[in-house]
Order: structure tokens, then sequence, then C-alpha cells
């Protein structure tokens, strides 16, 4: 049996490659459809922005990564030939630990960042979906992989603090403002500038509760525009000293040259001061509000720098984290691996007990046509009697398999155990033979 | 085994106090939660001891210096509790934690056992007047601890400095909020132990002159408290003003404390 993911990601390829490599929503099902029929196993695929990946459960071992390989390379078109360059392939162990590592956000650009969970669940779906002609392409053993990598994941979360704090200029901003407002719901923000930060960093403060949000922009209708996309108010340019005392939020992100909210607007559209916290955030290059602005009291003023600053200072505690995040993922490894290895002797230990159960069966009748004249009460006590032993005599060996097959020696055990109770109906060669040969 | 729950109590309030200044220090997110599970243990450690004591000397831990410390301590000690577990706004401990356990080192200084005078009108009047006084002075301590982490809170955002105390303290607002609501139900408390004190020494023939200890003290602090909630109205920064009056009130309590406790060293009781 063997596990595999062939992919490639950010470390590996280049976005232009990356791009080539992804697949959309609707060409999944065929793709994972040909994937676990040439691969003759299971199959889940990833595609996100930053990696494409094809996760297969082989139970046959075989070389069913060849297939993902084809199928990847298939996607470069004229460079196919040198796709090898890209990819890269992961066997057993280091397999689930790179699925474990994926999905706790520790392969992603930005360390620890939790969409990709997110993408690995639909990744994961979309493959449950899927069927060919033998049923769903996700059998046990990607069903219980996938499923392991995501409660690892939610561990790694939980326990250590790799997803802690901020790692992007727009979600630093909004834990500027959790640190002076606690909660954001129901406050309101003023957004000057209608690019493509301001809508960022926006979508980010509405996303935390901010309830009321009021754009100017020099280009009136751009305002509206983006005030109709996320639920907000536009008002003119000119207007926006008149906004200034009625919100607790301000995000700047204009082109403008020179400062557009200096100390003698900000006074002259607050007379007697904030009347209560302002944070105003100036992501705009060069900055739109005069420095000086952040001496007023009540005002909290923070440029690019400043949330430049936060995020760094999180990616490197969450950096720190690292070890105790490994440290998460060998323990999942190795308790999927003990379950997954458990499989290969699964065959095994049926055969056992159904032979067990044969050959008890079949001796009890012969005894039972001896002893006809007992009572139906003691023909049952024979039969439970005979049941019990064959289940004691058959308990060791089953939990040794088991035992075996965690500790990596289960095709050894299997083949002993098969020899010995003569489970294959042709002669097999005892472990002793194979030694010699 | 009075004493044993007592110096466990001191000594849990030791620890989870130390385990907070290391997770400041470290920036680390389960210590504490291991620092308020540390401070139910303490809390169950001082109500033992407290119900020991009531046990052993027939009568609540109100009278006296040394049980009324011990009380005041419990009630910081709970009020951090409840902040950690109820607001979860567990960093507040790393003052409050401290301050329970000074007064609670404090109660063994001077030694926990019934004292004062002998008074032949305790009774529940008695027991309301000192209960709702020790409460006000635990929210006053809770409204000390809110300010201070407010205005180190306030200089490192201001100042653009996103370290330690950035990442342990709890927001402006929040810590503004359990400044006001600790004021805002301690005045009315302390107005009542006031006057439920005053009603108690008329009833009973004891009247107090105004000069007396117990009256310059209790009136100070419900001046202090009314002031902390005054500085509050008007416009500017209300919420700075408030916790800087909080934490200088509390100061000037404990100052005017210790210095009418040393000018009238002979008394036994709380004050």
């Amino acid at each position: 049996m063997t596990l595999a993911v062939v992919g490639a990601s950010h470390r590996t390829a280049p976005i232009e490659v990356r791009e080539r490599l992804a697949f959309g929503r609707a060409e999944l099902p065929a793709a994972l459809a040909r994937l676990a029929a040439e691969a003759r196993g299971e199959a889940v695929l990833l595609s996100t922005c930053n990696r494409t990946e094809v996760y297969l459960a082989l139970p046959g071992g075989g070389d069913g990564a060849e297939a993902a390989r084809g199928l990847l390379a298939s996607r470069l078109g004229a460079e196919a030939a040198g796709a090898a360059r890209w990819l890269y392939e992961h066997r057993d162990r280091a397999a689930a630990a790179h699925l474990y590592r994926v999905a706790a956000g520790m392969d992603s650009m930005i360390l620890g960042e939790p969409q990709i969970l997110g993408q690995a669940r639909e990744a994961y779906e979309a493959a449950r979906e899927t069927a060919d002609e033998h049923g769903s392409v996700v059998g046990p053993a990607l069903n219980r992989l996938f499923q392991s990598a995501f409660s690892v994941a939610g561990r790694v979360r939980s326990e250590t603090g790799l997803g802690r704090g901020a790692a992007s200029v727009p979600s630093a901003a909004v834990e500027l403002a959790r640190k002076i407002f606690g909660s954001l719901r129901g406050r309101r923000a003023l957004v000057l500038g209608a690019g493509e930060m301001s809508e960022i960093t926006l979508e980010c403060l509405r996303g935390e509760g901010v309830r009321a949000a009021v754009v100017a922009n020099r280009t009136h209708a751009r305002a509206c525009e983006l005030a109709a996309r996320l639920g907000g108010e536009a008002i003119r340019w000119d207007g926006f000293d008149a906004a200034l005392p009625g919100v607790d939020i301000v995000v700047c992100s204009t082109a403008a040259p020179h400062p557009v909210l200096t100390r003698e607007r900000f006074r002259a559209a607050l007379p007697g001061g904030a009347p209560r916290p302002l944070c105003i955030i100036d992501i705009a290059l060069p900055r739109d509000v005069e420095p000086a602005v952040g001496d007023e009291p009540n005002v909290f003023l923070y440029n690019v720098d400043d949330l430049q600053q936060v995020v760094e200072d999180n990616l490197g505690r969450r950096r720190e984290e690292l070890a105790g995040a490994e440290a998460i993922i060998a323990r999942g490894v190795e308790e999927f691996w003990s379950w997954y290895a458990s499989l290969a002797v699964v065959p095994t230990i049926r055969a056992l007990r159904e032979q067990g159960e044969a050959v008890r069966r079949a001796e009890v009748e012969r005894a039972l046509r001896q002893l006809a004249h007992l009572s139906a009460a003691d023909q049952d006590a024979i039969d439970a009697l005979t049941r019990a032993l064959v289940n004691k005599l058959l308990h060791a060996p089953t939990v040794k398999l088991r035992d075996a097959a965690g500790n990596g020696r289960g095709t050894a055990a299997v083949d002993t155990v098969r020899y010995l109770f003569e489970l294959d109906p042709d002669a097999h060669p005892s472990p002793h033979d194979q030694e010699t040969e | 085994m009075t004493q044993i729950l007592h110096f466990g109590a001191l000594g849990l309030y030791a620890l989870a106090a130390a385990l907070l200044g290391v997770s400041l220090a470290r920036g680390s997110r389960t210590l504490p939660r291991l620092a308020t599970g540390v401070l139910a243990l303490g809390v169950a450690a001082h109500l033992a001891d407290l119900a020991a004591y009531a046990g052993r000397w027939q009568e609540l831990p109100l009278v006296g210096l040394g049980p009324s410390l011990s009380v005041l301590a419990l009630l910081v000690a709970v009020g951090s509790l409840a902040l950690a577990t109820l607001g979860r706004t567990g960093p507040i401990g790393l003052v409050l934690v401290p301050v329970a356990a000074v007064v609670l080192a404090a109660a063994d200084a001077v030694g926990v056992r019934p004292g004062g005078e002998e008074m032949a009108f305790r009774g529940v009047w008695f027991v309301l007047h000192v209960v709702a006084a020790l409460l006000a002075y635990a929210g006053l301590a809770v409204a000390f601890a809110a300010g201070l982490m407010y205005l180190l809170q306030f200089r490192e955002l201001k100042s653009k400095r996103f370290g330690a105390v950035f990442r342990f303290f709890p927001p402006l607002e929040t810590l503004d909020h359990i400044g006001r609501g600790a004021l805002l139900a301690g005045l009315p408390l302390l107005t009542a132990a006031l006057l439920l004190g005053w009603a108690w020494t008329e009833r009973f023939h004891h009247p107090l002159s105004a000069g007396n200890p117990k009256v310059v003290w209790g009136v100070l602090t419900w001046l202090v408290f009314a002031g902390a909630l005054a500085v509050r109205a008007g416009g500017g920064r209300r919420e700075h003003r408030a916790a800087l009056a909080s934490v200088l009130g509390f100061a000037v309590v404990v100052a005017a404390y210790l210095f009418l406790r040393v000018s009238t060293a002979s008394s036994a009781g709380f004050l």
C-alpha cells in the first residue's frame, strides 16, 4: 500500500507555471476520474493559486504517481517534457506529513494563513462527490488522511501560536483597531480613496462587524461603486471633513502626492479635538495624513511602516512556533500511519478468522451428529464453547498482526501467518524460504 | 490547618501572578489559562481558610484588621477570577492578583485573629456595613488595575510600540468599561456602607466625630469614587482622564489609610 503526493507549489514553481497547473472547480471531476482510473487507487486534487497537488492512495502499491506526473505535465503543453523540475513527490509518511503541513498553513506563502485549510476541505469534498465506475475516488485511506489532516491542522492552530496575529497589512490595520476599540461591531469607518488597498482593508473591517463605511474619492463615481459593492455610503471628496466627527476609524489610501489630511484641516473638522478615540490607518504612499495629526489627543495614527512592523513581529513569532507545530504533525503522522499500516493486515485477519470459523463449524457439526441425544441447550453450550475457544486462540495472532503492521513489520508477519495457517490456496513460501532466496 | 490554607492561598496567588508575568514576557497563550486555574485554586483555599476561621472563632472574619484584610484580598482575587473567566480579560490579573497577594500578606503580617474592641452591638447592620465597604474597596482596586493598564496600553498605542504590553493587555475600550463598571458598582456600595455605618453608630449611641479616622477615610474614598466618575464628564480624553483619576485615587486612598493607620496605631480594628 502506497501513499503519494505529487505537485508543484510556490516553493518549486514560478507563478507562470502554477497558473497553468491550476485546475478550475469544473475541471476536477474529469481529472480525478482519470487519475483514479490510471493510478488504480484513490485520488484528491488540491489546486489553489499557490499549489496544485495530487494525493494518491494506491492499495496495490504500484507506481500510480506516474499518472499524477502525467496529468500535471499535460497541463504545461509544450513544456511538458521539462515538467519534472517543477514537481515534487513525497511518499508514505512524508506524503502524510506534507498534507498536514499544508493544511496547517506551514507550507503557505504567508506562514500560518488559515485559508488553505478551507481550500483543502473543498478539494476533499470535491473528490468525495466525484465517482468513477468503481465508486467514489476517495476511499478509506484518503478519507482518513484528510480527516486527520483537518484535525491536526486544528490542533496546530489551537495549541500553538502559528495562526496568531495579523500577517498582512489590511489585517494588521484591523488588529490595531481592535486593540483600541475591542470589538469593531457597530463602529463607523471613513475610507479616503477607492483603490484596491482601500477595498481590501474595508472588506477586512466589515468582516469584523464595522457597521457603516463612508467612502470619499476624488472621482465620485468610483466612490459610489465601492460603496455600493461593500455596502457603504459615498460622499463627495470635499465633504469628508464633515464626516470625521462621526467616525471611529479612518482608512486613507489615495494617490494624492501630498497629505490630504493636515493638522489644520483636522482641527478645523474637530475644533474640540477628537471626542473619543480615533484610529487613522494611512496606507497611502506618499502618506495621506500629516504626521502631526498623530500628536492630537485621542488620535492613533498608523502608516504603512507601522502596519508592516506589526506583520513582521507576528510572522517572527509564528516562526518561533514551528517547532511545536512540527511535534504535533509528527504525532499525527504516527497515529495515521499506525492505522494506515494496519489496513494491509486486515485481509489476512479476515481470512484467518473465516478459516477458524469454518473449521469450528465443521467440527461442531461432525461432533453433534454423534451427540444427537443432547438437548438443544447442551448443543448450544457446545457451540458457544467452541466459538470462545477459537476466538481466544485467534486473539493473540490478531493483536500481534496489528502491532506488527504498526511497527513496519506487517509484511513479514502477514507472510508468516498466511504460511502457518495455510491461508492462501496456492502454496506459499515460508519467510525462511524467502530469506534463503 | 487555617495557617496551611492561608499560606496555601498566598502561595497560589503569588504563583498565578508569576505565571501572568511570564505570559506577558513570553506572549504565551496557554500560561494565562494556567494562571486562571491556579488563581481559582487560590480562591478556593482562601474561602476554605475563612470558613475555618468562622468555625474556629464562631464569628465572621469581619472584625479586626487581619480578618478584614483577608476578606478584602479574597474579594479582589474573586474579581480578578470573574474577569478572567466571565469577561475573558485574564491579563488584568497581572495587576489585580499581586494586589490580592500583597493585601493577604499584610493580613498575615498583622495576624488573622479576632481583634478590635468588643462590640455588643454587632449584628446584621454591622455585617452589611463591612461587606458593602469591602466590596467597594475591591471595586476601587479593580478600577485601579484597569486604569493602570489603560494608561500603559494607551502609551504603547500612541507611541507605536507593538511589544509585550500591546499584545498581552486587553484593548483600551475593554479596560475603560471594566474601570467604569467597577466605579459605578463601587460608589453605591460605598455610599450604602457609609450610611449604614452612620446609622449603626447613631442607633447604638456611639456616634463618631467628624475627625474619626474611619469617617475621614470613608469620606475621602467616597470623594475619590465620585471624582473618578466625574472626570468622565465633558469632552476630550475622558477615558484617559478617568484612568488617571482611578490610579491616582487608589494611591491617595492607600496612602491616606497608611497615614491614618500609623497615626492611630493603638487600634486593633480595621482603622
